[in-house]
């Protein structure tokens, strides 16, 4: 088929999941991954948080020293005192103290006006974009799939929280697991023997149908290692007060997803890539009290995450890559909201980060179309992760990509 | 492979939920021809569908203030109509004679995906999907023009905040990215445009009245996609929708729901040429004959809300009448899908997101309830030898691979084993 009609058809496919094949395991191979194989210790584990929606980059890492920031947008500005400044120039969302207090640690990377060239202002191309890491040529692999590609198949490699799969998590012949958030119960008895006789890959079947029958038998491999890891309580968040939790007006379903990676990584689950996710961000009106309500949720679920982790031995191990498909439109809207727009800021954080600002800010005077200028190609950002935190060469997921970003402590 | 009984199964379960006990066997029986025909044409009423009346929804007003009496009865109002709203359609989708008109309005929910999630309130999802009944089948042009003014979508998509003093580009831009054009058909100063076209529209959440301030519309004259006046809403659907780019992307869309959701339509196909009408009937009449239903390369994955509707169908289950209904939905929640509640603006996703491990649990949990409460008499009734070759009938199953063949085979004394066998097998979950 020629380009174009594929480019159109795979992005009428908006943010599906468009996997390839999904591995084929033996019952053998699935015996031995159901026995304990903890993840050697030292080893790096990648936490993606995808925020859906676009959020508003400008109202959480806020210029608050520039006057045009708050004469563009004089109903969906803050003011200094509302905030939490990080230098002379630019602030947190005031909801945000629990990441000012990994910042404060030197632990929060924050890159600035990240995106790509010519950006699409489509949630759903964006987003495409963002997870397959290609934005010229339309790809049906995500990225973190690609990385998947290259290595021994194992369904607990790479895992999604919730009963749908990213396409971040779909490579080109495996794909990465996904989790719900109670757990997995196994089939006993006969029905566990049956179930097993029909999820056998056929000759017969289409490659639909083959990927049917692969979720199946996953069922079984999954199950066998996390359920019992899942009745165990979540690690106890040590530095944080317990009556708080650190998120303001109580659980959020990003906490809930992040303590059952807690639980896991906690138990050495041989899982090198987590990817859980928060909706809510597409603030076209009343923005203030909705985008710091969820940022609360995202900042307080991460403290407490990380405060978790220290109540581990895998605290100096993981790292927190925090993300959205676009940033918003610099002058508000009537209805106290922003429209969709262009670059944002990325959040990397952990203990093997060096806490700081990279990437340039957008200006605010020159922009492009009423839109902040790209200065970060979201790309460097990625490749940094796979070359050191997935110990990948970082070209068989992003080709010949050049770009890095200095975040990483040296080991 | 029997490509005349893979045909007929796709008809079925594409064009439908999924047959009801002895259809699949009578159609087979009957042969390709009379089968389309049949599922293709709905008559002009609808016999199963007498047993459902409409859930009875009220205009509950405004929200009373929290913490007082009144709102507590407002909430358990607001559940109840919403679940009763759940059901009802939930009930239309399994008992309908003739799926068709449930099975497009279904198509068209998830094409202007509107969520209840934001609107809170039944009446005006109610009536939109009341809109998208009444045009399942009929104009595209006269279905987009009434979509572009329903209450419920316009609430969806900020459209009463939009205003001339400063458009807001909700509505504009998913008007012609995922309702009409598709994405890079239009520049963004048309989106601003457009936006501007659609200011004016005052909502009334609790019940989707929507009128027309003149005051807070853009009267001015400006240009969409190359034609220069004033526009309001009605005109603007007309413009875009009159494009060429439309029938490019409805015609796609269909495609991606009906046909596959992996391997794109090919440039030239029937569809897009009857597309050309905006007269949705004929295109689906186009979809249902073209070659592509006997291509055994186009296996489709069904939905969970297909699965379970297919389920219900084939066991004469009544959703509402389940022992606990409010289950049901909840079950629905787990496996990723419930009417009403599409996860954004761009509908539920299709094909390999659905065939996950934690999916593959759900729908076991869910079939065993179902067997729970079904009627298993076309299983029961036969002998053991026999339950193979009914359940792939009562189903409405292909063909079966030797795996599963010899797998329920072996079940065959313990009719619940073999119907959920079947229910959990690739074979059911894609279509072939």
């Amino acid at each position: 088929m020629d380009t174009l009609s594929r480019r159109r058809f795979l992005k009428l496919s908006g943010a599906a999941a468009v996997a390839a094949t999904a591995p084929m395991l033996t019952m053998e191979q699935i015996a031995q991954a159901a026995q304990m194989r903890p993840l050697p210790l030292g080893t790096p584990i990648l936490v993606v948080i995808t925020l859906y929606g676009g959020n508003d980059g400008l109202n959480t890492v806020v210029p608050y020293t520039d006057p045009i920031y708050s004469q563009a947008r004089p109903d969906v500005s803050y003011s200094p005192s509302d905030l939490l400044p990080l230098d002379n120039q630019l602030a947190l969302n005031g909801s945000m103290t629990g990441i000012k207090s990994l910042w404060d640690q030197k632990k929060v990377a924050i890159v600035r006006g990240v995106g790509y060239p010519d950006p699409d202002l489509s949630h759903f191309t964006s987003m495409a974009i963002w997870q397959s890491a290609s934005p010229i040529h339309q790809v049906n692999s995500g990225w973190l799939g690609r990385w998947l590609d290259t290595q021994p198949r194992d369904p607990m490699l790479a895992i999604s929280l919730g009963s749908v799969l990213p396409p971040l998590l779909a490579g080109n012949s495996v794909a990465g697991s996904a989790l719900p958030l109670g757990g997995i119960v196994v089939p006993t008895g006969t029905l566990a023997l049956d179930c097993q006789r029909i999820s056998s890959v056929s000759r017969q079947d289409s490659t639909l149908m083959a990927s049917a029958a692969t979720s199946l038998r996953n069922l079984f491999d999954l199950s066998s290692t996390i359920t019992p890891i899942l009745k165990q309580p979540a690690p106890q968040p040590l530095d944080l007060p317990a009556a708080s939790g650190g998120v303001a007006g109580g659980s959020s379903d990003l906490q809930q997803q992040l303590d059952v990676v807690a639980k896991l990584v906690a138990a050495g689950s041989p899982t090198r890539i987590w990817a859980v996710s928060l909706g809510g961000f597409d603030t076209h009106a009343n923005e203030k009290g909705a985008q710091s309500a969820l940022l609360g949720n995202v900042s307080g679920s991460i403290a407490r995450f990380m405060s978790q982790m220290r109540a581990t031995n895998r605290e100096k191990d993981v790292v927190i890559m925090v993300y959205s498909e676009f940033g918003r439109r610099v002058k508000a809207n009537a209805s106290q909201g922003t429209d969709h727009g262009t670059s944002g800021p990325v959040f990397v954080i952990g203990d093997r980060i060096k806490g700081g600002f990279y990437g340039d800010q957008p200006s605010l005077t020159n922009l492009i179309a009423g839109d902040l200028a790209v200065t970060t190609d979201f790309r460097d950002v990625y490749a940094s992760l796979i070359e050191g935190i997935l110990k990948s060469p970082a070209d068989t997921v992003l080709g010949n990509w050049k770009g890095r970003t200095d975040f990483l402590v040296k080991t | 492979m029997n490509l005349e009984r893979l045909e007929i199964s796709r008809l079925f379960h594409r064009f439908g939920f999924g047959p009801k006990p002895g259809e699949f066997a009578n159609a087979v029986k009957q042969g390709v021809q009379t089968t389309r025909t049949q599922l293709l044409n709905p008559p002009a009423i609808d016999h199963g569908l007498a047993a459902v009346p409409d859930p009875v929804l009220t205009d509950l007003g405004n929200f009373p203030q929290t913490g007082t009496p009144a709102r507590t009865a407002f909430d358990i109002n607001m559940r109840t109509q919403r679940q009763g709203l759940t059901l009802w359609w939930l009930d239309r989708m399994a008992l309908a004679d003739h799926a068709l008109t449930e099975r497009m309005t279904w198509f068209w929910h998830g094409h202007w995906a509107t969520s209840i999630g934001k609107v809170e309130y039944s009446l005006p999802m109610f009536t939109q999907n009341q809109t998208l009944r009444t045009y399942a089948l009929g104009d595209f042009a006269t279905q987009a023009r009434t979509m572009v003014l329903d209450g419920a979508l316009q609430y969806w998509l900020d459209g009463g905040a939009n205003t001339v003093s400063a458009p807001n580009e909700n509505l504009a831009r998913e008007f012609m990215e995922l309702f009409t054009l598709g994405v890079d058909r239009y520049f963004e100063t048309d989106v601003q445009a457009v936006a501007r076209g659609l200011t004016g529209y005052r909502v009334n959440r609790s019940n989707g009245s929507v009128s027309f301030i003149p005051k807070n519309h853009d009267a001015r004259t400006f240009s969409i996609l190359g034609t220069t006046g004033t526009f309001n809403a009605t005109q603007i659907s007309d413009l875009v929708v009159a494009r060429d780019d439309c029938t490019q992307f409805i015609a796609d869309r269909i495609w991606f729901r009906f046909i596959s959701s992996t391997i794109p339509r090919p440039e030239a196909n029937p569809i897009q040429a009857a597309f050309a009408s905006r007269n949705i009937s004929k295109t689906i009449l186009a979809v249902g004959s073209s070659d592509a239903m006997s291509d055994p390369q186009y296996s489709l994955v069904k939905s969970p809300v297909e699965w379970f509707i297919g389920l219900c169908r084939a066991l004469r289950i009544i959703p509402s009448q389940l022992p606990k209904p409010e289950q049901v939905i909840n079950y629905l929640d787990k496996l990723g899908q419930v009417p009403f509640v599409p996860p954004n603006v761009g509908g539920w996703p299709a094909g390999e997101a659905w065939l996950t491990a934690a999916s593959a649990q759900y729908r076991l949990q869910v079939a065993q309830y179902l067997l729970a409460h079904g009627d298993l008499t076309p299983i029961k009734s036969v002998t053991p030898s026999s339950r193979f070759r009914a359940v792939s009938d009562l189903l409405g199953i292909a063909n079966w691979s030797l795996r599963t063949e010899r797998a329920i085979s072996d079940a065959s004394n313990d009719p619940t084993r073999v119907i959920l066998l079947a229910a959990s097998s690739p074979e059911y979950i894609v279509n072939a």
